[in-house]
């Protein structure tokens, strides 16, 4: 089936304004939008620029908007889209560098204000690793599948008001480490969750929770920390 | 880069789900006192002898109270959400401020002050 594919087009230094340029695809039972791209790329348009790594889901590198919706390029199969226009553009509110790729920075950014670490003062066993029950881990389990592609940060209208707001992808990494048994470093997180640019931004509209490929539920882990932050406080 | 770190937030937040809670409470029995306890026969008599009394004073002033707050920070939220110039937000936080408490006073004031005709009350 052929399959017309509308891809956004940026180049910074052409001068030109943003435009939406068709590929025609012949497209293939079980084909991706990545493989589309690739398909693109290799035999009509080698200038296309989009990011890719593993191709499996696991890298979190081609999230894109495809028909309105943020979703992973190489888990989207074209077919089951049952469109015969696919519009693929990059993730809203972050900055096009070129093409389909955006400029991350500010993602990473509010991740290192949280400090998406573990945090214990105390010194681990020497004889072996700090222990966490199969039970604890159950309670963030979840959480610890976030592949940091920015779907959710990039799907969120308080981070589209707000850049310097953390977004759901940041407060999920804190809520997955403050929430961790072998974690102590919740005092350290909480000036960056506790402010104006933090858990309080979030009007729980729930758009990352929808676009979320590896279904994960960031609001409610919003929730969860804003309930911590009040009981720590008062 | 503004990171906003030291301006909080815990406590406006969880005032607004207690004032929520209070709120959806006292309109569903503001609703059911003034519409359903007397039959349905609401007279300006009626409501001025119970607006006299220090009890329902009390509640009103309450009502009025968490109403003030919980609809004006509202507005705060919308100006924090969407107002990024310094300015304007100012001016604006400023300004829903202002009408918070002429509102809040006028309201207050009216409250205290009424006497139902004829005597009777405070």
């Amino acid at each position: 089936m052929k399959i017309t594919f509308k891809v956004y087009r940026f180049d910074p230094q052409s001068g030109k304004a943003p435009y939406l340029q068709d590929f025609p695809v012949e497209v293939t039972p079980g084909m991706t939008i990545l493989d589309a791209l690739g398909e693109i790329k290799a035999h009509q348009d080698g200038t296309l620029v989009y990011r890719r790594s593993c191709r499996s889901g696991i890298c979190g590198s081609c999230a894109m908007k495809i028909n309105g919706f943020n979703r992973l390029a190489c888990e989207t199969q074209a077919l089951l889209l049952k469109q015969s226009v696919i519009h693929v553009e990059p993730l809203p509110g972050l900055k096009p560098i070129k093409d389909l790729a955006v400029d991350m920075e500010i993602f990473y950014e509010a991740l290192a204000r949280v400090k998406h670490w573990l945090i214990n003062p105390d010194p681990p066993p020497t004889d072996k690793e700090r222990y966490q029950s199969p039970e604890d881990f159950k309670k963030i389990e979840v959480s610890t599948s976030c592949i940091l592609c920015a779907s959710c940060t990039a799907s969120c209208p308080s981070f589209w008001a707000d850049k310097n707001y953390l977004g759901p992808a940041a407060i999920l990494k804190a809520y997955r480490y403050s929430f961790d048994t072998r974690d102590k470093g919740f005092a350290d997180r909480v000036g960056a969750l506790d402010n104006k640019h933090g858990l309080w931004r979030c009007h729980t509209i729930m758009n990352c929770t929808d676009c979320c490929p590896k279904h994960i539920n960031p609001t409610e882990s919003i929730c969860h920390l804003r309930r911590m932050t009040v009981e720590n406080k008062y | 880069m503004d990171r906003g770190i030291g301006s909080g937030g815990a406590f406006a937040w969880f005032f607004q789900r207690i004032s929520g809670v209070f709120l959806l409470i006292a309109l569903l029995a503001h609703f059911w006192v003034l519409h359903y306890s007397n039959n349905g026969d609401v007279t300006f008599n009626l409501v001025a002898q119970r607006l006299s009394t220090p009890l329902w004073k009390t509640i009103d002033l309450t009502f009025l109270v968490m109403a003030i707050i919980h609809g004006f920070y509202g507005f705060l939220m919308v100006i924090r959400d969407y107002v990024h110039n310094h300015n304007l937000r100012l001016v604006l936080v400023s300004l829903v401020w202002t009408v918070g408490i002429i509102v809040g006073v006028l309201g207050t004031l009216t409250i205290i002050a009424f006497k139902a005709p004829g005597g009777g009350g405070l």
